[in-house]
């Protein structure tokens, strides 16, 4: 497998960095710059499934929001499929963890939203194709026989799979997903991890994976990439090789895992140490980082904060 | 049907066993059944008593309570209900309502257009938003009754006037509320819609609008209540027809029974039109979670 360094990789990010303008507060009456990203250089091949993880406020969701479009680099380059990202597309889906399925749409019209519209071949589905393939994909993630449910209806597993299938729908090649199954109970993750892993090799897609859970890293990942602590550097990648893993053997104790979890952990333990001695903390959607109490395990993104910035 | 001779086969060779007599889990249910009947019905009656106890009062009081010269101003309820039926019959009341309700129709149709249109545009456009505010918060402080002087010498005393009153009652609800809606939109939807390149304009058809959907509707609850309230008075300063008049018309003419059948089809008309559109308003946010769960 080429590892990155192929012809021409699917996702490129050259010397990327990435700089928030912090607003006049009480303690900082001038402002700041906040540097959330530096010099991050990744090359990713097609079909290749990497994680990302990072202590807290390392610029994780800055990095996917780059990939995503939904925000442009302050110096070197985003490339996807060799041409420089400029917006958000529909080669790549982007999977919250907080679900943001549309409410007011069953699951069916959920998984059916990307498909609204002239798709990128200039073409406009009938209303009769787009509830074929949101029932086909609402079955490729194990939701058959809910296509007419509210999403209030549905428990967080199965929110997070509609998510999934709706990303899935319109086809992209790049799945960017930010810690997509933080907000879940272990047991509901385990087995969405399975599923992800399951449809990644259906499909071949590339997916780029955020997470702060290092089993969850090694677990999924072909390749673990380590976040430094603000601002963020590529600090090192792990290349993950757990064999074969057919079958219902419980790879999270194999000795090989373990080895990979522990050396992922070593990396991370410096890191998340110098980040809480900073207390660094989240970075908001606003660019500005609160800072406060140093928390790592918890994200709490703030909503009346988020509702100011983005609501008009 | 089946629970009874269910629990007969299982509790005979209990009986048997035991030597005990049996309770059969059908007697055990039927009292649980009959309670919570009954514990219904009693709140059905506790929830209606306090209307009950009024209408007796105001049945009553007037006969054995009050003085002979106040018992001519506010007469027993059968006199009052007297006094509508021979309304109806005459065809007058229907007059009336048709007026009134053609009127508050139009104006509160109206103003639901224009102030969505513009709560839309000002949630929109921060610097519109700016721009008008001040405005806005003058007109939305001035009661619409003050203006109705105004209302009537500008536009006379006729249907205009009176449906411009009602559009500038109704309008602020539906106004502020839009804006509110419009403001409250989970970024995180937004965000979702835009990662999928979704233009501004699909965007707000396909993400703002549809979440901004239920509180526009709280506003045209509010806007209904009171455009009723409002034509009601304007309906009292200068008309020929509509429940207003009904009422200031039957005091002045001494028709004390009439005027009360007036203000008892008012309250029920309030009651009515608050009904409808508490299920409209139920049937666009019944994808909310707390109505939701409620309704299921």
């Amino acid at each position: 497998m080429t590892r990155g360094a192929g012809p021409t990789p699917k996702i490129s990010l050259r010397n990327v960095g990435k700089q928030f303008t912090v607003r006049p507060s009480k303690d900082q009456p001038e402002g700041s710059t906040l540097t959330a990203l530096e010099g991050i250089t990744l090359d990713v091949a097609a079909g290749e499934f990497i994680t990302l993880v990072g202590p807290s406020g390392s610029g994780k969701t800055t990095l996917l929001d780059l990939l995503a479009g939904l925000t442009r680099p302050d110096a070197g380059q985003v490339l996807v499929d060799g041409k420089e990202v400029t917006g958000p597309g529909r080669d790549r889906a982007v999977v919250f963890q907080q679900y943001a399925l549309f409410p007011w749409r069953t699951a069916a019209a959920n998984v059916a939203f990307g498909l609204e519209g002239t798709g990128s071949d200039g073409r406009r589905l009938s209303r009769r194709e787009r509830a074929d393939k949101a029932r086909h994909y609402l079955e490729l993630v194990g939701l058959s026989g809910f296509e007419d449910r509210y999403p209030h209806e549905l428990s967080g597993g199965m929110k997070q799979r509609v998510a999934i299938a709706r990303s899935l729908a319109y086809e992209p090649d790049v799945l960017l997903m930010d810690e997509p199954f933080a907000a879940l109970d272990a047991q509901t993750r385990e087995q969405l991890q399975e599923e992800l892993l399951r449809i990644w090799r259906s499909t071949g897609k590339t997916i780029i994976f955020i997470t702060h859970g290092i089993d969850e890293a090694v677990y999924l990942g072909q390749r673990v990439a380590v976040l430094s602590s603000r601002p963020g550097r590529l600090k090192q990648i792990v290349d993950i090789d757990l064999g074969e893993r057919s079958g219902d053997r419980d790879v999270r104790s194999d000795a090989v895992f373990i080895e990979h979890r522990h050396k992922v952990w070593s990396l991370l333990h410096d890191e998340v140490r110098k980040a809480q001695e900073a207390g660094h903390a989240k970075i908001r959607p606003d660019g500005s980082a609160p800072d406060e109490a140093p928390q790592l395990s918890k994200r709490q993104p703030s909503k009346g904060q988020l509702s100011k910035g983005r609501a008009a | 049907m089946t629970a009874p001779t269910l629990t007969k086969d299982l509790t005979a060779p209990a009986t048997a066993a035991t030597g005990r007599p049996p309770q059969p889990a059908a007697t055990r249910r039927l009292p649980a059944v009959a309670r919570s009947g009954a514990r219904r019905a009693g709140r059905g009656i506790w929830a209606s008593g306090a209307i009950v106890l009024f209408l007796l009062l105001w049945e009553l009081g007037p006969t054995y309570l009050a003085t002979a010269s106040t018992r001519v101003f506010l007469p027993p309820l059968h006199e009052v209900l007297r006094a509508l039926g021979s309304l109806i019959a005459k065809g007058q009341l229907q007059n009336h309502l048709a007026a009134s309700l053609t009127r508050s129709a139009s104006g509160f149709g109206i103003a639901v257009v224009f102030a969505v249109a513009l709560g839309l545009l000002v949630a929109w456009y921060r610097s519109l938003d700016r721009f008008l505010n001040p405005l806005l918060e003058v007109f939305r402080n001035t009661a619409a009754l003050a203006l109705l002087p105004v209302f009537t010498l500008l536009l006379g005393i006729g249907e205009t006037s009176k449906i411009s009153i009602v559009a500038y009652a109704a309008f602020f609800p539906v106004l502020l509320n839009t804006i509110a809606g419009v403001r409250t939109v989970d970024p995180l939807l937004v965000r979702a819609a835009r990662s999928l390149g979704l233009s501004n304009f699909r965007l707000f058809l396909k993400v703002i609008l549809p979440s901004a959907v239920p509180t526009i509707f709280t506003g045209i609850r509010m806007a209904g209540t009171s455009s009723i309230l409002v034509l009601i008075a304007a309906e009292m300063v200068g008309a020929k027809a509509g429940l207003g008049y009904l009422i200031v018309n039957a005091q002045s003419s001494f028709l004390i029974p009439d005027m009360y059948a007036g203000i008892l089809t008012v309250s029920l008309l309030g009651l009515l039109v608050n009904y409808l559109l508490v299920a409209v308003e139920r049937h666009f946010s019944r994808w909310r979670t707390a109505v939701g769960s409620q309704s299921n």
